[in-house]
């Protein structure tokens, strides 16, 4: 296993009680919940701004066997939502932004998803497949119906979160003070 | 809870000879029988909107057609639709501040507005380019039906027949009940009504509203002429996402939209309180109150109240050929002491002459002719002549069980109190465990489920004053006795019988 490198940027709330391993880019304004595992066993994972990662959530970047050298990353747009204990195992690729991972969903390899894409509560996707833009997954029979806009973004929700947080919880400090992390920064971060 | 998420293994006979758990079924206290869904009368007694709570008397529940005026439900999914309310700057604002007008101080505060969304399938009114309403509740906008002429012809029509039949029966009854005078009229020889003699006569009916509805309406005329499919139907590619499912379509029955763009709130159904009421004595089993904001009853005669629960423990599992033992819970729901019995289900006496309902047209006019209709399958007996395919027999021990009345500080106890009799078990407050044998002919075939009949002999204390004028009725001239014993049978599932 690869050494951890948690690249946390300012702005970012990342409670201190949480699973982080191997590299993992934290955008700024993203609210990191207790209780969530991010897991980058294979490739670095890149969270944009503005996320919202509630506990039990699970963001695992798969080893794959074609892996490509350096492995790519897995880029999570901004202005996702992963709900309570929401699951995403994505070997690579790109999500797109303004997403809803609702409670207990599950998104295995293979699925490209767009924006503005919403997945039900506990609507398991396992085929391989591409979400295109605001599609909408729901019900115990995975329905599919194509909503005309994205879906409201949680600037609010995120504000009072970023407020209450630090009252609450032991948080993570950024350790990244650059808007952009690079290669000096990576060798300076001293994170566990 | 077991009654809710579990099988039910131990069922009651009702005394129609429905086989139903404990938790559906009723117990008049009048008639002191058990009673279910199957042989009481239901009746609406209120209707409202589970949404919002708001009840309305019937009438007004017709003229809205059952739907409240101010919920929807989600037309994709049918999730009950939530008002989003938004912060709009107004589009006019910026026009009117270019030209200067005097609305220019009023426009300049962000406006709220308001939408309508689910938070199922993330439905929103916005979706189908309803626009946004200033107001929360009410304004949105309503489609008109396109067959609103057809329908109302059709409801007249309807109303018209309703009126004539009514007219028609009350002339029956009044001839028939009416005390024959000198005179024989023409009617009252031919068997025609003064209607239908009128309308042979080509002479104009006496009501004349109502025929000509009836006269008037032209019924519907089906037609081969249908549009061609469109020239693309077999090459073009299907969109699903696009396309309205079946329910989606049925939900909406006039206009039935074909594609999800027609899409339209729907306006949510109402719900009723209902009570109930038992046939035979008129009585009521179950009355709600009338808030419907109240999960709470006025009357709840449950037979989970008032009939001693049996509950299987465990069993060995069925053999054929073999003895089985199995452990049973007995408790005893009221607050008198029970005097339990078991017995062999063909040791029950034989009930009292068939019962009939005492106002047969009443519980008929109410309860939609079911009376009239044979009964689904069923015990084909009366209860305690019970001839329900049993795999197995439950030996019963000859003695009577005397069961403590409910005492609810009791439940927090847990010291059981055991025993060291063969049958019981134990005793813990209102509760007995019991260690019974069942045995299985060699006949029985394995594989097929395995089951045994249980009756129950308990003595029942009645806590309601006897009617002053009921008592001739029910129970012979005598005063019905307050103490009384009672008889059911349980059908309880074991399993399946081993090979
Ligand atoms: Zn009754
Ligand atoms: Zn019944
Ligand atoms: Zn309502
Ligand atoms: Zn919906």
């Amino acid at each position: 296993m690869a050494h951890n490198n948690i690249k946390i940027l300012p702005g970012a709330t990342v409670c201190e009680d949480c699973t982080l391993e191997g590299d993992i880019t934290i955008g700024g304004g993203t609210v990191i919940h207790p209780r969530v595992t991010i897991i980058a066993e294979g490739g670095p994972i890149i969270i944009a701004e503005y996320c919202i990662i509630e506990e039990y959530s699970t963001i695992i970047h798969k080893k794959s066997d074609k892996q490509e050298n350096p492995p790519k990353p897995l880029f999570i747009g901004a202005h996702n939502v992963f709900e309570v204990g929401c699951r995403l195992e994505a070997p690579c690729g790109h999500i797109g932004e303004s997403n809803v991972f609702e409670c207990r969903s599950f998104v295995g390899v293979d699925i490209k998803i767009g924006s503005g894409c919403v997945i039900g509560a506990a609507c398991h996707l396992t085929a391989p497949q591409t979400l295109i833009d605001n599609t909408v997954i729901w019900g115990s029979e995975h329905h599919i119906r194509e909503a005309l806009e994205k879906q409201p973004s949680q600037l609010l929700q995120l504000d009072f979160l970023s407020k209450v947080m630090p009252n609450y919880h032991r948080l993570r400090k950024p350790n990244v003070h650059k808007r952009q992390p690079s290669r000096q920064s990576q060798d300076s971060s001293p994170k566990p | 809870m077991a009654y809710l998420t579990q099988p039910d293994y131990v069922k009651y006979i009702c005394s129609c000879g429905q086989l139903k758990p404990i938790t559906s079924l009723y117990f008049c206290r009048h008639c002191l029988k058990i009673r279910c869904g199957f042989c009481i009368c239901h009746e609406v007694d209120s209707h409202y909107c589970a949404n919002c709570l708001e009840n309305m008397p019937s009438s007004e529940a017709r003229l809205k057609k059952n739907r409240c005026s101010s919920c929807f439900d989600c037309p994709s999914c049918f999730h009950t639709l939530s008002t989003r309310a938004t912060l709009a700057q107004p589009r006019q604002a910026a026009q009117d501040a270019a030209a200067g007008g005097d609305t220019k101080v009023e426009n300049k505060q962000p406006k709220k507005m308001y939408y309508l969304s689910c938070f199922n399938c993330r439905w929103t009114s916005r979706d189908v380019g309803i626009p946004d309403q200033p107001v929360a509740s009410g304004g949105w906008p309503e489609r008109t039906n396109p067959f609103t002429t057809r329908m109302n012809q059709l409801l007249d029509y309807y109303k018209a027949i309703a009126q004539q039949e009514k007219q028609e029966k009350l002339e029956r009854e009044r001839k028939k009940f009416a005390i024959r005078g000198k005179y024989i009229t023409l009617t009252d020889k031919t068997g025609l009504t003064g209607a239908m003699a009128r309308n042979i006569a080509g002479l104009p009916s006496s009501d004349g509203g109502s025929s000509s509805a009836i006269a008037n309406f032209v019924a519907s005329q089906a037609s081969e002429d249908v549009d061609e499919l469109p020239e693309d139907i077999y090459t073009k590619e299907v969109n699903l996402k696009q396309i309205t499912s079946m329910a989606q379509r049925l939900a909406s029955p006039e206009w039935q939209p074909a594609t999800v763009s027609r899409l339209h709130p729907l306006a949510k159904l109402l719900s009723v309180k209902r009570s109930q009421r038992c046939r035979a004595c008129d009585h009521n089993l179950t009355k709600p109150e009338y808030n419907p904001g109240s999960i709470k009853f006025k009357i709840e005669l449950l037979a989970y109240y008032h009939v001693p629960e049996v509950k299987v423990i465990s069993f060995e599992t069925i053999k054929p050929g073999e003895k089985s033992a199995l452990l049973i819970k007995l408790t005893n729901p009221t607050g008198h002491e029970m005097q339990v019995r078991l017995l062999q289900p063909e040791d029950l006496p034989q009930p009292e002459e068939r019962e009939e309902p005492k106002s047969i047209e009443k519980s008929l006019e109410k309860s939609l002719n079911l009376e009239k209709e044979p009964l689904p399958e069923t015990v084909p007996d009366k209860p305690s002549g019970v001839r329900v395919p049993a795999s197995s027999r439950v030996c019963p021990p000859s003695m009577t069980l005397s069961l403590p009345q409910r005492d609810d500080a009791a439940e927090y106890d847990d010291d059981a109190h055991h025993d060291t009799d063969d049958v019981i078990l134990w005793r813990k407050s209102n509760k007995i465990a019991l260690r019974l044998e069942v045995v299985t002919e060699s006949t029985v075939a394995s594989g097929v489920p395995a089951n045994a009949l249980l009756a129950l002999e308990y003595s029942y204390r009645n806590t309601v004053p006897p009617p002053p004028t009921a008592g001739g009725t029910l129970a012979g001239t005598t005063p019905a006795p307050r103490d009384h014993t009672l008889y059911t049978t349980v059908l309880l599932d074991l399993g399946v019988v081993s090979g």
